[in-house]
């Protein structure tokens, strides 16, 4: 038995490349962009939110 | 598929991706700089009356999303032809992010893009925040080939799927609370 536990490299990728992760954090830049008051900031986010909005339409 | 795991094409697959990137990056930035021209026209509107009409898209946009009502969008309703691939590969790719990054040349089935659009227009931003806005729009849809072609399995097009519905009801949500935050 190994002396410490390894997440095997497919389940580690799976979990890296969840579709949910690149929304939490745009959405969480745009916010925070937005209270902070950093207009480009935001928009950009919000642009790349848009964008990812679409995620597989051709 | 452009990133598909069983890719055979001559071209390297790393490669491909980053010339689509580049012309997701050059339509989304194009777009945007043809909206901030036309976002001249909405400056002499009171600031409240723009606000108002930018945060009302927004909710509109939630409530299509949700379901609640029916909007037909105004979007162009093709695809681009699958023969753009086919002639050059990375000058294909080039055109096919191009015209995925404008926005207009095909499908935009979600209501943020719109969202956004309008909200730079009535907002009369900038040059530079609206055509980073843009610039962030391709690379929003440049995340989905880049994470895809990561993932190196097909499946990942099925959790995405799954997770669409999701994804557009909470994209949708999140411009309107970001842009109230902004605006207000």
């Amino acid at each position: 038995m190994p002396a410490a536990e390894t997440l095997p490299a497919g389940r580690l990728r799976r979990g890296l490349t969840e579709p949910l992760l690149p929304f939490a954090a745009l959405a969480l830049l745009a916010v925070a962009a937005a209270a902070a008051d950093q207009a480009v900031l935001c928009w950009a986010s919000v642009g790349a939110l848009a964008g990812y909005s679409l995620s597989g339409s051709v | 598929m452009l990133f598909s795991p069983g890719w055979r094409a001559p071209v390297r697959q790393g490669q491909v991706l980053a010339v689509f990137t580049l012309g997701l990056l050059l339509g989304g930035t194009l777009t945007a700089a043809v909206l901030w021209l036309l976002s001249g026209l909405a400056a002499p509107l009171p600031g409240a009356v723009r606000t108002g009409a930018i945060l009302a898209v927004a909710v509109l946009g939630v409530a299509r999303e949700a379901g609640w009502v029916r909007v037909p969008l105004p979007q162009n309703a093709r695809q681009i032809p699958q023969d753009v691939l086919q002639r050059r590969v990375r000058r294909g790719a080039l055109q096919f992010g191009f015209e995925l990054g404008t926005g207009v040349r095909t499908f935009v089935s979600a209501s943020a893009p719109y969202v956004v659009a309008l909200g730079l227009l009535l907002s009369h931003q900038g040059p530079v925040t609206t055509i980073l806005a843009g610039t962030g729009f391709g690379a929003g849809r440049a995340v989905t080939a880049a994470v895809r072609y990561a993932s190196r399995h097909d499946e990942w097009d099925d959790r995405r799927v799954t997770r669409m519905p999701l994804l557009t009801n909470a994209i949708g949500i999140t411009v309107l609370i970001a842009l109230a935050v902004l605006l207000v």
